[in-house]
């Protein structure tokens, strides 16, 4: 027992020295910065690190990869966002720490109520209300109107609907009655997938509305009976990309940076180009942390964090990043395919998914393979609400990694 | 295995092909495309360095402040001190609009920096740089400003230079635009039908009409079983093509002297003939034609296709300098400059040496024989008849009192409609120590009448200047 606490091929002890090293390499750098504060926050950092990696392997019996996973990615994205601005750093570690909190309430919780699959529509209408909800008092951050402010928090609802959002799908199509009984069932769905869709437009959240559309697509294709749907879905969204690009001027903008972003250099091109002068000049190898300019690109610890981690830690290292959401999905998919509960296993799917798309729309805008639309990168963004609802999901995952008791089924 | 199972596998590929294809991009990226990204003048990285170091200061020959760098604030300013004269030559550096003319060739003589290797890292540590050389030009200021007042109104090119060492003396082109004033004025420079960014001394491409007769003769002399006397009848018939001479005027018989003294097209066209396209390219090569000049500016390539197939027509048209020849103003001063001196083309060159800011001379471009563009024997023989183009041909308005000028005239038609008129030469012929090459663009007279007597203003103000 004690010898596995230094033992080199325990994952924990690995993530404890990356962390150590680099946090240590960081006060280096910032030296003249460091105050107790920044030491305990550092200390404690590793500390629930480690401690609630143990914790996981004692309480649970399902997959014990995800959470390192997990662990890896935030480390990296701390170490960065740290670097760009200390006090955003220190914040993110409080955030980090509430996310591991809300992963185990979320695990508990998830695990401990039973009847998730039967709630259809107390989930879509805690959906509608919250959408309601940012209409109305929302506020305009970023061009984008997201944000609700409540009691001193602003908070992004529409990070908690994503997750109401799969809840409300997988209960769908876990319930024959609903998804094998009229066909009309069906086209009631997809109304109010588009629905959803429709707000995310209204909102001007274009990278969530394309996310939210991903996830349905992939759920539709895999329990869908009424093939034909799928098709109708698909010309939907070509037809809808149309008219939204000829309707809607902030969807133009996209389109246009994204094919020459250099035409706008100066405007509207701004922060795309801002972004690929960050990677160009980073290479392979990076310049080195704390030896490039990252603070160039607006919105750096945010969305634009991948550019930041790939011009100082180099492309290398963000290749390595894409790779663990890679191993991440392939987890989720693996718990979805080994759940024999439905609800759960579409969830798995679900959320899997929904790792998987959102960190692609991301690293796809940021280094202009795809037009850009403003998402966070989960786990790895600055920010206290994509921090928790991602925790959240994982710990929803955990609980599907799990065996669970069947209902009546 | 169950239909979902498979359905799932399917997205799941799906999804690595999506994350692999990012991979793949990516790399692509970063191997092809990220060095030329890197160094767009929007990259505010190339811009940092800058903020704190003091851009060097650009000298004349004698040593005239040109341009130099003030702290303002937290920021450097550059300042041009004769905007407008030197808009080719030294260009410009700002931020937004990126950097030209020296300002962009000697970038990093101008701010010091070297190749970012970890040795130099640990050296900006140690003894960080502060500021940055000072380039001192072979530009005599008085002959630029003398040169560009010349040229006022008109549009073209003049280059004056040192045929036996290289060095320019004065480069201009016209229109031009005031580097103090690029903020206000971007737009409407852009967008002007002249161009005025080009810089017509190096990048300009003109047809060079009779003054290519130059080379043409080196080429005759170079060649034997040549017949040097041409009856000219004013006009003559090739393939069906007429070509004419200047008013369809009949000059009688001639001979090569005679000839060029008097730019007789039809002449020319059968020598040319006679010389045949290969030993004809072979010599304009010799002269640098086709061939990239190395220079401390940007330069275009002057081109002869001698190559492709030609006409009978098409050789005697390139003979006389029409047809598919085209030529930079800098690379015909150099032709003169080849003639005067012994048929040895030198390197052409601006600055003359960069000094670190503690006075040492760090670089100093020496002169460099670039071409032996003929012999010694050709060259004078060409160099003589030149003279008496400019004593009593159509040089004659490029005659200066006491000293022997050497010259040749061109009018070449092109496209516009309006000749450009033409004049290189230099003086003085028994000594060469300025060559010179004046184009006016569509100017629509004859080189003696428009090039000419702005040749010889210049050149008499530079004899008296430079002795």
């Amino acid at each position: 027992m004690g010898k596995r606490i230094i033992d080199y091929r325990v994952p924990r002890n690995l993530l404890v020295l990356f962390n150590s090293l680099t946090l240590l390499l960081l006060f280096v750098y910032e030296k003249e910065r460091i105050d107790k504060f920044t030491l305990i926050s550092a200390i404690s950092l590793v500390l629930i690190i480690y401690i609630s990696n143990f914790i996981l392997l004692k309480i649970s019996t399902g997959d014990n990869y995800i959470f390192l996973i997990v662990t890896m990615l935030l480390s990296l994205g701390l170490i960065m966002i740290y670097r760009i601005n200390p006090v955003l750093g220190i914040k993110q570690v409080v955030w980090v720490g509430t996310g591991i909190a809300a992963f185990f309430i979320s695990y508990l919780a998830v695990k401990k109520i039973k009847g998730w699959d039967n709630w259809t529509k107390l989930y879509l209408i805690a959906s509608l209300a919250l959408f309601l909800l940012t209409l109305i008092f929302g506020r305009r951050v970023k061009g984008a109107t997201n944000w609700i402010r409540i009691a001193g928090f602003s908070f992004q609802p529409s990070e908690i609907i994503k997750l109401l959002y799969i809840f409300f799908i997988a209960s769908y199509y876990s319930k024959e009655e609903l998804c094998d009984g009229d066909i009309k069932n069906s086209y009631k769905l997809l109304a109010i997938v588009y629905v959803f869709i429709g707000f995310l437009f209204l909102q001007k959240d274009l990278g969530t509305a394309m996310l939210f559309y991903l996830i349905f697509f992939v759920i539709q294709y895999v329990y869908e009976k009424n093939r034909k749907l799928i098709y109708y879905n698909i010309l939907l969204a070509v037809v809808g990309a149309f008219l939204s690009y000829y309707l809607f001027a902030h969807v133009r903008v996209r389109v246009e940076t994204w094919i020459d972003p250099w035409k706008y250099v100066d405007n509207k091109g701004y922060q795309i180009t801002q972004s690929l002068f960050a990677i160009a000049s980073g290479g392979f190898f990076g310049t080195g942390v704390g030896l490039g300019h990252p603070d160039f690109i607006p919105e750096v610890h945010t969305d634009f964090i991948f550019s930041a981690i790939c011009e100082e830690m180099g492309l290398l290292t963000g290749i390595a990043i894409i790779m663990l959401f890679l191993v991440l999905v392939y987890r989720g998919f693996k718990i979805g395919f080994n759940q024999q509960n439905k609800f759960f296993r579409i969830v798995a799917f679900g959320i899997s998914a929904m790792f998987g798309f959102q960190a692609f729309i991301i690293f796809g805008g940021v280094t202009k393979l795809i037009p850009l639309t403003g998402i966070t990168l989960p786990f790895i963004s600055y920010g206290g609400s994509s921090m928790i609802s991602s925790f959240i999901a994982l710990g929803i995952l955990q609980v599907a990694s799990e065996d669970i008791e069947e209902g009546e089924d | 295995m169950d239909k979902e199972l498979k359905r799932m596998i399917r997205v799941f590929v799906s999804i690595c092909i999506l994350f692999i294809g990012l991979i793949v991009y990516l790399t692509y990226f970063q191997v092809f495309t990220a060095s030329s990204i890197k160094n767009n003048s929007y990259n505010k990285r190339l811009w940092i360095d800058e903020e704190n170091i003091k851009r060097g200061m650009i000298l004349d020959r004698n040593g005239k402040i040109l341009a130099y760098s003030e702290k303002e604030g937290d920021s450097m300013k550059r300042h041009y001190n004769y905007g407008r004269l030197y808009s080719h030559v030294i260009g410009y550096s700002f931020r937004e609009y990126g950097k030209a003319g020296l300002e962009s060739s000697y970038n990093n003589e101008l701010l010091n920096l070297s190749e970012n290797t970890p040795l130099n890292e640990i050296k900006k540590i140690v003894k960080p740089n502060s500021e940055g050389n000072t380039l001192k030009l072979t530009i005599d200021h008085g002959l630029q400003q003398y040169a560009s007042d010349l040229l006022e109104g008109k549009k073209g090119a003049i280059v004056l230079m040192n045929p036996q060492t290289g060095e320019i003396y004065a480069m201009v082109s016209k229109p031009d635009f005031n580097t103090n004033k690029l903020k206000e004025d971007w737009k409407s420079i852009v967008e002007d039908p002249d161009s005025p960014f080009l810089n017509r001394a190096t990048m300009g491409l003109y047809a060079p009409g009779s003054t290519f007769k130059v080379v043409t003769s080196v080429a005759a002399l170079e060649s034997s079983n040549i017949d040097y006397t041409i009856d000219c009848e004013g006009s003559v018939n090739i393939n069906g093509y007429t070509l004419k001479d200047y008013n369809g005027k009949p000059h009688g018989k001639l001979n090569l002297e005679e000839a060029l003294v008097k730019s007789c097209n039809v002449y020319f066209s059968q020598l040319g003939l006679q010389v045949g396209k290969d030993k004809l390219g072979e010599v304009s090569e010799k002269f640098m034609i086709n061939k990239k000049i190395p220079f401390d500016l940007p330069t275009k390539k002057s081109t002869f296709p001698f190559n492709s197939v030609m006409e009978k027509t098409e050789i005697a048209a390139s003979s006389i300098g029409q047809g598919k020849i085209l030529v930079t103003p800098l690379n015909m001063a150099m032709i003169a400059s080849a003639i005067a001196n012994r048929g040895v083309m030198v390197e052409p060159v601006l600055v003359k040496e960069v000094i670190s800011p503690e006075g040492e001379i760090v670089k100093s471009n020496d002169t460099k024989e670039l071409s032996r563009a003929t012999d010694t024997f050709t060259a004078n023989e060409v160099k003589n008849m030149m003279v008496e183009v400019v004593q009593r041909g159509t040089g004659k308005n490029a005659r200066i009192n006491n000293v022997r000028v050497a010259g040749k005239t061109g009018t070449a038609e092109n496209p516009t409609g309006k000749a450009h008129s033409w004049f290189i030469g230099f003086v003085p012929a028994e000594d060469p120590k300025l060559a010179i090459s004046v184009v006016l663009e569509s100017e629509g007279s004859t080189g003696g009448v428009g090039a000419a007597p702005i040749a010889k203003q210049l050149m008499a103000e530079a004899i008296n200047k430079i002795h």
